[in-house]
């Protein structure tokens, strides 16, 4: 709001009039970026504003067209990752990329191994203990031999962050970190970040969730489009103010309430046991959404993967609409009406190498083909329907998924799976790592599907968003049902109680 | 021979479309250029009927490749399907139709026992066809005792060396294998979801597509094709040879990569894949025009190949 | 590829007449001889371990054959094996001049005969039957020259380069050409001794020389045949004279069709059986005259075809 004027020697990094452009788009115009040591400084903004952008020109991924950053006083140049590495900047990616065989330790001392007195021999011993030692530090509970594999997201970013630790980095940058946590991990992850400040190192941290912006950040930037909007103390601004600066307009309330009256039931299972979940009972009436809440690894996306018959039940009887049914593949649930927006769209929504166009027809190919042949024209005009339907920001329908920003890709999984117009819609985490402009369109589709009649399951982490779309609310904990909550009793507190027991 | 190449300037929009194709029609024009021998009507026709087979064998990959797998066994299914159809093949024997059918059917054979294996046993792509690549060379010189299975009738030797309406018979089969597999590709349900699966298995299965039989379609194609290619080779050299093909496959999987198909599966086309099989058949003839020595040429061969598919991705960028 | 050498009939014909290994004079107790083979997929190849085998079998001798596909470490291993079955007698057709070598010295060591046949190593072996390969490449070589009358444009296609078969068939008829200065070689190129990369190298030397061809002079059989192909669908060949060498069956027809000018015979039958008789005979620690046979080549023409064919 105010203009950043005053020269401040407690800066401990300051991005100066960076601009970027891309072949077709200025990513970044003329923005700044001041960072005090020992404080968080949050960076906000819808997909597309630049925060990312602006992220990996400060880790070194990219150059800027224009500006200077100054670290420390003096002006530095990262020609590459590495060297915004060596120079104290640690970067937390929303998209984790760890080395799955190798153990937690390896991962951790990735590059930087702690090695023997004889060249090119690493010193495990020291790797394990060393690691063991930042585990303990972070109050982890996570065996340093264990496969990266075998761990969860949240586990995995925690690793992330002992590895941005170990490199002694004093500016550490977290795109997104609690996109993938419970609210008890994003607590511990809280505590750290207190600790790490108390330490004096500066965090840098994105995301779109308000309350823990507010509750977790000194100073706010909000970009838009590409440009600084706004930097200013957190105290100082409602989280009402800060929507608007971020959307650029006022918004009315994200949920609206439905009036819809619940009818005949879609879907029942009882006693449905998994590896993962045991003697799951619950039904689902058309024109209701019921609401899934747990910790991470509550088995949640066990329980809907199994009914959409992407893992296989070891006991227990699923009933569409009144009869009991057997699901081996998602073939046969598709062909029962279900649909299922999987929990991460870039691993099971997407082929992100094929067009909009091919994704948004892909589940219901047979629609658009006449015998074995695609036609081409109904095809077109199919994805060019759905497009424009599910607000999909693209210049055409054979524009490669791959590129699309985070909502967007969404909206082409939504168009894809209710494309076949499934009675029974199940949504895992659709709202993960995206805009709150993207947010609200897809709680308004998901209320379109319910006033036409369609039953909802959604797995969500985000309370806000299950208390407020939810008509009823499962809570579960470790594989087991803990609680069955309606709308109207159920409290973020009750569902914590519940989520933890 | 590319840096002449690589110094023409052009809109950047064409040539990360048709970067492969231009860097195609620049080593024809060097090849012009330094030999009066290149650009003439009978020596295109050769270096198509050259091509053919190579070529039937790349578009046949090019399915495998595309769905994320990859088939190594090519060189040697191509003997086995030589040898089983040449010893039918002898005059006064069996109908023409007899032999043919028996070679692709092999080939057919072969490919579905690749796919099954590696869709029902789950077993990497790689390990298997490589275990089918001597599995198939062991099966062909069994069948023929170690020895070429020689004396086949003009009509079988006529697929390789004869020819219709004034075109060689190799390349009109060729041609219809490119359409037929374009069309497939391009504009069949089972051809998106070849690029489905090959560009996100967990996704094209979550969309409810039965990956396993896509998957089996495309190694069957991948066979069938060979058992074809297989045919043509030893009706070109008169003789079902149990040593033929060894390494065509890296011959076809160079010109489907050339071709721009991505080896992680999900991108590619024929057109690509037919491309990259020209650029390979221009090179290996235009250096037999030129008489460069065989060690050369080797070089040459590979410095082309490389610096084709480096111009195609620095434009793609 | 078929390491050539060849066999004259009448020369095995006469040592084997000398004797018969199989008759038992060791009182019932058979030997036991281990072959490791260069390729059992080169047909020559597979033709000496077929004369081997029948020789072997009606003699009462024990054969053990392996493949050594080529690979000269997988050769010395399969001699290893050899020796630690403790066989009687080892016959070596070596992959290599001089990885092969280990091979014969182990087989020495271990006190166990070993006899080479079709080619050498740089070790010498307590035997050898074969031939000298260079010869191959002089009589094919000698053959063009009175074909053409000492002048005229020739091209050859080379086996695999750097295989000791393409070097010496390519020493022998360079020595020729020398002799022969009107003798022009327009182009030289490897065809790897493969019949479809031949015909292809051959349609393309075509495009650029045309009928300056006189001459094609091939390292083996399959590409001579390979060139053969694309000179009739050329329809050239009643003005171009091909030569090539092994006499693979397929050759020798061709021969008697008239349409390939000549091969050179290497007998696969002779060498098989001699080494066989050789290694019995060392086995038994019977005296042999001469230990190192060389059998000469033999130009097969239209002429002679009748005694070639059986």
């Amino acid at each position: 709001m105010q203009p950043f004027a005053t020269m401040n020697s407690g800066y401990l990094l300051r991005a100066e009039n960076i601009s970027k452009s891309f072949p077709g788009v200025k990513a970044l115009d003329n923005v700044q970026l001041h960072v005090e040591k020992g404080k968080v400084h949050a960076v906000m903004g819808e997909n597309g504003a630049g925060k990312s952008t602006l992220m990996k020109i400060l880790i070194g991924m990219y150059t800027p067209d224009a500006g200077r950053i100054i670290y420390k006083g003096k002006p530095v140049f990262f020609n590459a990752v590495h060297d915004a590495l060596k120079t104290g900047f640690a970067m937390i990616h929303q998209e984790l990329m760890p080395f799955p065989e190798l153990s937690v330790a390896e991962n951790i001392y990735m590059g930087n191994e702690p090695l023997k007195s004889f060249p090119g021999w690493i010193n495990r011993k020291k790797q394990n203990r060393d690691a063991q030692l930042l585990m303990e530090k972070l109050g982890l509970k996570i065996a340093v031999t264990r496969r990266m594999k075998t761990l969860s997201v949240a586990e995995m970013q925690m690793v992330e962050m002992a590895k941005a630790l170990s490199n002694k980095a004093e500016i550490i940058i977290m795109d997104e970190p609690t996109s993938a946590l419970s609210d008890r991990e994003t607590a511990v992850l809280f505590n750290l970040i207190r600790e790490l400040k108390a330490q004096g190192i500066a965090i840098i941290y994105i995301s779109h969730k308000m309350d823990e912006i507010l509750q977790i950040a000194d100073t706010i930037t909000v970009m838009r489009d590409g440009k600084h909007i706004a930097t200013c103390p957190a105290g100082t601004i409602s989280n009402e103010q800060l929507i608007s600066l971020i959307v650029g307009r006022a918004l009315d309330t994200i949920f609206k309430k439905r009036a819809v009256v619940p009818g005949e039931t879609a879907l029942s299972v009882k006693g449905l046991t998994g590896k993962k979940f045991k003697d799951i009972d619950f039904s689902l009436r058309r024109g209701e959404v019921l609401g899934i809440a747990g910790l991470m690894g509550a088995g949640r996306s066990e329980v809907v993967n199994t009914i959409f018959g992407l893992e296989k039940p070891t006991a227990g009887t699923i009933m569409v609409k009144g009869k009991a049914v057997v699901i081996r593949s998602p073939r046969d649930a598709i062909q029962l009406g279900i649909g299922l927006i999987t929990e991460d769209r870039k691993k099971e929504g997407l082929v992100l190498s094929g067009t909009v166009k091919q994704n948004i027809t892909l589940a219901a190919l047979k629609t658009c083909c006449s015998g074995p042949f695609i036609d081409v024209q109904k095809e077109r005009s199919i994805a060019k329907r759905q497009i424009q339907q599910f607000a999909i920001k693209v210049s055409s329908g054979n524009q490669v998924v791959n590129y699309l920003s985070g909502g967007n890709q969404q909206k082409v999984v939504l168009a894809k799976v209710l494309l076949n117009d499934p009675d029974i819609l199940i949504l895992d985490e659709p709202t993960r790592g995206i805009d709150i402009g993207a947010k609200a369109e897809i709680y308004k589709l998901m209320n379109e599907q319910v006033s036409k009649g369609k039953a909802i399951i959604l797995i969500s982490s985000e309370l806000p968003e299950i208390l407020g779309m939810s008509d009823r609310i499962m809570v579960m904990h470790e594989g087991r049902i803990t609680a069955e909550l309606t709308g109207a009793e159920a409290t973020q507190e009750k569902i914590m109680q519940y989520a933890m027991q | 021979m590319n840096m002449n190449l690589s110094k023409i300037k052009l809109p950047s929009g064409y040539l990360s479309k048709y970067g492969i194709f231009i860097a195609f029609l620049g080593i024809c024009v060097l090849l012009s250029l330094t030999t009066p021998y290149f650009f003439t009507p009978q020596n295109i026709l050769i270096i198509l009927r050259q091509v053919s087979i190579n070529g039937i064998l790349a578009i046949g990959v090019t399915f495998v490749i595309i769905a994320g797998g990859i088939d190594l066994s090519l060189g040697s299914v191509l003997a086995l399907t030589g040898v089983v159809a040449a010893s039918f093949a002898h005059p006064g024997t069996y109908p023409l139709i007899v032999p043919v059918l028996l070679g692709i059917g092999v080939g057919i054979l072969v490919g579905a026992v690749n796919g099954l294996t590696i869709t029902v046993g789950r077993v990497a792509p790689f390990i298997v066809t490589l275990g089918m690549m001597t599995i198939a060379r062991g099966l062909a010189l069994v069948w023929s005792n170690g020895r070429p299975v020689t004396n086949l009738s003009p009509a079988f030797n006529d697929i390789g060396g004869g020819d219709l309406l004034h075109i060689p018979v190799p390349i009109l089969l060729f041609v219809l294998v490119i359409i037929i597999s374009a069309v497939i590709l391009k504009y069949t349900r089972t051809g998106r979801y070849i690029y489905a699966v090959g560009g996100n298995e967990n996704a094209a299965r979550a969309s409810g597509i039965r990956i396993n039989r896509v998957k089996l379609f495309a190694y069957i194609i991948c066979g069938g094709l060979a058992g074809l290619a297989g045919i043509v080779l030893a009706a070109r050299i008169t003789t079902g040879q149990p040593n033929a093909g060894i390494a065509y496959e890296l011959d076809a999987i160079a010109a489907v990569v050339i071709g721009g198909t991505s080896l992680m599966g999900g991108r590619g086309s024929i057109a690509g894949t037919v491309i990259g099989v020209l650029i390979i058949g221009v090179i290996n003839n235009g250096l037999d025009l030129l008489n460069v020595t065989s060690y050369y040429q080797q070089i040459i061969k590979g410095v082309i190949i490389i610096s084709a598919v480096l111009l195609d991705r620095k434009n793609a960028q | 590829m078929k390491f050539c050498s060849i066999f004259s009939l009448l020369i095995t014909g006469y040592l084997l007449s000398g004797c018969n290994p199989g008759a038992n004079q060791d009182g019932g107790k058979s030997i036991v001889v281990g072959a490791s083979m260069l390729s059992l997929q080169s047909e020559f190849v597979v033709n000496v371990k077929d004369a081997m085998e029948n020789y072997a079998g009606e003699n009462g001798v024990k054969l053990i054959v392996n493949d050594a596909q080529r690979t000269a470490d997988k050769q010395v291993q399969q001699i290893e094996t050899f020796i630690s079955q403790k066989v009687d007698a080892i016959i070596l057709n070596p992959c290599e001049v001089e990885a092969s070598s280990p091979a014969v010295e182990k087989a020495k060591a271990a006190g166990i005969p070993v006899i080479n046949v079709n080619s050498e190593t740089s070790a010498t072996p307590d035997g050898f039957v074969g031939s000298d390969d260079e010869e191959s490449g002089t009589i094919a070589m000698e053959q063009i020259a009175k074909l053409l009358g000492g002048k005229g444009n020739i091209v050859i296609i080379d086996g695999y380069m750097g295989q000791a078969a393409q070097i010496k068939r390519a020493i022998g008829a360079k020595r020729i050409l020398e002799k022969y200065p009107d003798i022009n070689v327009l182009a030289e190129q490897t065809a790897e001794w493969d019949r479809a990369k031949a015909m292809s190298l051959m349609e393309n030397w075509i495009q650029s020389y045309g009928d300056k061809i006189n001459a094609v002079f091939a390292h083996n059989d399959e590409m001579g045949m390979g060139a053969l192909q694309a000179l009739e669908q050329a329809k050239l060949k009643d003005k171009v004279v091909v030569v090539s060498i092994d006499a693979i069956a397929d050759a020798l027809q061709a021969v008697k069709d008239g349409r390939l000018d000549a091969t050179v015979y290497q007998d696969a039958k002779g060498q098989g059986e001699g080494a066989v008789d050789m290694a019995v005979k060392l086995a038994r620690k019977e005296p042999v005259e001469n230990k190192s046979v060389f059998i000469p080549f033999q130009l097969v023409t239209k002429e002679n075809i009748a005694s070639f064919l059986k």
